[in-house]
């Protein structure tokens, strides 16, 4: 399974070795790994939030819902589901909803995604066929929101913050299992 | 992590490396405390991307391949058959997945330009981009001299040293048997790498490691 290619280590390489392999570690030992470690850390840095992305992958993972295919991912599409959103007091803001559709069988998931007011972000969704959803809108480092859509298969979220997120969408009646979006970025 | 600690491996009391507390961690989420994995995570996390790095994957692909490779942990807490072993088993995962981008890198690379002599027999040959580090990192002279002793030894133990001093001493045998360079029963002893480097150390000068 190992497909690096031995290395020619051969004696010569080793030379005169001045401390014995099999010798116990010692403090001496360990005051070089420290120190080693330190430079490593130093010369390639691991990204400053690659644990907490990969502890909120591994959360989504943990809830065993299947995940679902984004579909379609349209940029800047100003007000055409906007019956919900025409309706709010802030919709003077500039229109940059982002719609996402994701299917998973025979359910399709639509949200919009349009700016709320503190600089948060308003989602919008709406699934078919209708029927009523739990749905969970993770986030990293954050306990899951949960709202219940209408029977028309309609739900919001008004104000998220920024960032990763990734909904979980099951039904109320306990009827299949639970489905996920792949994670996206509000 | 309040869960029970008795009955756990136990090396020099519990917990004592960090291929025991992965150990501890597996068996806490498999009796169902779901924030059992987070400490080794955070801990772990390095080591990984180390090791990744180590294959030649760039920075946002190893991103990607850490991050996966703590996704199929959760897939797989149940099946993985010897919780003990799990160290070992996060990092041929790891490193498995590093290949595999390696090669798809590849692949991708040579439908694009159809390089004439890309070589064959050497599909492995990683780019050899050795990471250097600025002046600022080694500013110390002592520094300077035990990287440049590093440099001095075969690739493979260096490989192996930069990710023994990421872990805990003892792990020795888990790294090393994970990167593909079985030490024999190595144990907690340390080895023909180390033993080198503090050779090559010591010859430079009267340094004071401790």
């Amino acid at each position: 399974m190992d497909l690096t290619p031995e290395p020619n280590v051969d004696d010569e390489t080793w030379g005169r070795l001045l401390f014995d392999p099999k010798g116990v570690l010692d403090a001496g030992d360990g005051a070089v790994l420290t120190r080693l470690a330190h430079l490593v850390e130093a010369v390639d840095p691991v990204p400053d939030d690659l644990v907490e992305r990969s502890l909120f992958a591994m959360t989504l993972a943990g809830l065993e819902a299947d995940l679902m295919e984004a579909v379609y991912l349209d940029a800047p599409l100003a007000g055409v589901r906007g019956a919900a959103a025409a309706a709010r007091a802030d919709d003077t803001s500039p229109a940059e909803a982002k719609t996402i559709t994701f299917t998973h069988d025979s359910l399709t998931v639509m949200i919009s995604l349009s700016p709320s007011a503190g600089g948060k972000v308003r989602i919008d969704g709406w699934a078919a066929p209708a029927a009523s959803l739990d749905v969970e809108l993770h986030r990293p480092g954050a306990d899951a929101v949960a709202v219940t859509s209408d029977d028309d298969g309609r739900f919001s979220f008004d104000a998220v913050d920024r960032g990763r997120a990734s909904l979980v969408v099951r039904r109320t009646d306990g009827g299949g299992g639970a489905v996920s979006t792949p994670i996206i970025e509000l | 992590m309040t869960g029970s600690r008795e009955a756990l491996p136990d090396v020099d009391g519990p917990g004592a490396t960090l291929g025991d507390r992965a150990a501890i961690a597996l068996t806490e989420y498999r009796e169902g405390n779901r924030q059992a994995l987070g400490d080794l995570v955070r801990e772990a996390t390095p080591l990984l991307w180390h090791t990744v790095r180590a294959q030649g994957v760039d920075h946002d692909t190893a991103d990607d391949v850490v991050q996966s490779t703590w996704v199929a942990l959760v897939r797989h807490a149940d099946s993985i058959a010897e919780p003990k072993a799990v160290l070992k088993w996060l990092l041929v995962t790891a490193k498995r997945a590093a290949w595999e981008a390696v090669r798809k890198h590849r692949d991708d690379e040579k439908r694009r330009t159809e390089l004439p002599d890309d070589s064959p027999e050497h599909p492995m040959a990683l780019p050899a981009k050795d990471l250097l580090p600025d002046a600022q990192v080694l500013r110390e002279e002592r520094d300077r001299i035990l990287w440049a002793s590093l440099q001095k030894l075969p690739g493979r133990c260096q490989e192996l040293l930069r990710l023994v001093s990421l872990a805990d001493r003892p792990d020795y045998r888990y790294i090393s048997a994970a990167i593909g360079m079985p030490m024999g029963s190595i144990g907690s002893t340390r080895g023909r790498c180390l033993a080198k480097l503090r050779t090559i150390l010591d010859e430079q000068g009267d340094f004071s490691w401790t």
